[in-house]
């Protein structure tokens, strides 16, 4: 009897195929786990290092505020798009994406910065408010004076024969300070962020 | 409520036209429109339906960072749609800009300044599941009672 008109019907007439038929057809689809939405703080206290801003492609992505006591990262919704760099470059795992810190503690990988200065010597006019505002500048050599010229060599930035030059490539922070105070737009700071991979460490 | 606007309500629930348009992005979030199209995702099933064509929209999805060839076209393009309608803003270049808001472009977002948006999605680019809560999301609030709260 399994092949008569009878049960054929009786299959459409079963009310679980009649709520699919007039209902949605696919369930509810969930997240999967390993999607990076946009990142969410774990509890972690930050510590304001700046990695995630400094590792942000996205203009005005995320801002490290002061809320009451402590530092916090605030991610800008329609800004953020989503890669996860600042995930992976907070030495102190304050935020949290997707399965990145699962696999960052499983890889051991790091990010490394570094910082590039580029001065187009044809822009420079030699005015020295880069080498002035630099406050890595401020810490090594504090009385120098405007115009940038100074007497020591163990500077950033300093201003030499009426050109802006840069000394010492590796103090570099990345702060941007320079670009910002620069009338010319003659000095350009490039982030160079390179993943490291290290199995052997414990 | 009259009968008649129950059973414009009850239909308006289940027939939603939507248009989309796009005012300089990267294609993206045109990508993603699209795959709710597809069979895993399938906007059809919940009584969604995709056009060219404004005039037979209810919705506008607006994807991109209004480059300067959309000036007054997006406008138009906005009052040909029928009443009721709303637009939504899909994914971060028509909310701000994204990547491609830097010194010395000619863009001009956020969308917002220049077509009134409902709603917005955001991501870069945003996954087929967010724009289909936001469609059904904004669906309800602008067409149920229509004519009444007119």
């Amino acid at each position: 009897m399994p092949f008569s008109l009878v049960y054929y019907l009786s299959h459409f007439a079963r009310i679980e195929w009649v709520k699919n038929f007039f209902a949605a057809k696919t369930a509810p689809l969930e997240t999967p786990p390993y999607f990076r939405g946009f990142p969410e703080l774990t509890g972690e206290l930050c510590q304001h290092s700046l990695f995630c801003m400094m590792a942000c492609p996205a203009p005005g992505a995320i801002d490290v505020v002061h809320s009451g006591k402590k530092w916090e990262p605030r991610i800008h919704k329609g800004h953020c798009i989503r890669c996860g760099l600042c995930v992976e470059a907070c030495p102190h795992g304050v935020l949290r994406s997707g399965r990145i810190l699962d696999t960052i503690h499983r890889e051991h990988t790091t990010l490394s910065f570094s910082f590039r200065i580029d001065i187009d010597p044809d822009k420079c006019m030699g005015c020295g408010n880069c080498a002035v505002a630099c406050p890595v500048n401020k810490v090594i050599d504090a009385q120098m004076s405007h115009g940038g010229k100074a007497s020591t060599d163990q500077l950033l930035l300093r201003v030499n024969a009426g050109k802006s030059e840069v000394l010492h490539m590796e103090k570099c922070t990345g702060c941007k300070t320079c670009e910002n105070h620069c009338p010319n737009e003659a000095i350009r700071v490039s982030r160079l962020l390179e993943a490291v991979q290290n199995p052997e460490a414990p | 409520m009259s009968l008649l606007q129950s059973i414009k309500n009850y239909v308006r629930s289940r027939s939603i036209h939507v248009s989309y348009v796009d005012v300089g992005s990267c294609n993206g979030c045109d990508i993603e429109v699209l795959a709710c199209l597809s069979p895993r995702y399938d906007i059809e099933q919940y009584g969604i339906y995709v056009h060219n064509n404004p005039r037979e929209a209810d919705i506008l999805l607006v994807i991109g960072a209004y480059t300067p060839g959309w000036e007054e076209k997006l406008a138009t393009l906005w009052e040909k749609i029928p009443e009721p309608k709303a637009a939504i803003a899909i994914g971060n270049c028509p909310i701000s800009g994204c990547l491609f808001n830097r010194p010395h472009t000619y863009i001009d977002p956020p969308v917002a300044k220049h077509i009134p948006i409902a709603a917005e999605v955001p991501g870069c680019p945003p996954r087929p599941t967010e724009i289909l809560a936001a469609v059904l999301a904004v669906a309800p609030i602008v067409f149920r009672d229509f004519e009444v709260k007119r």
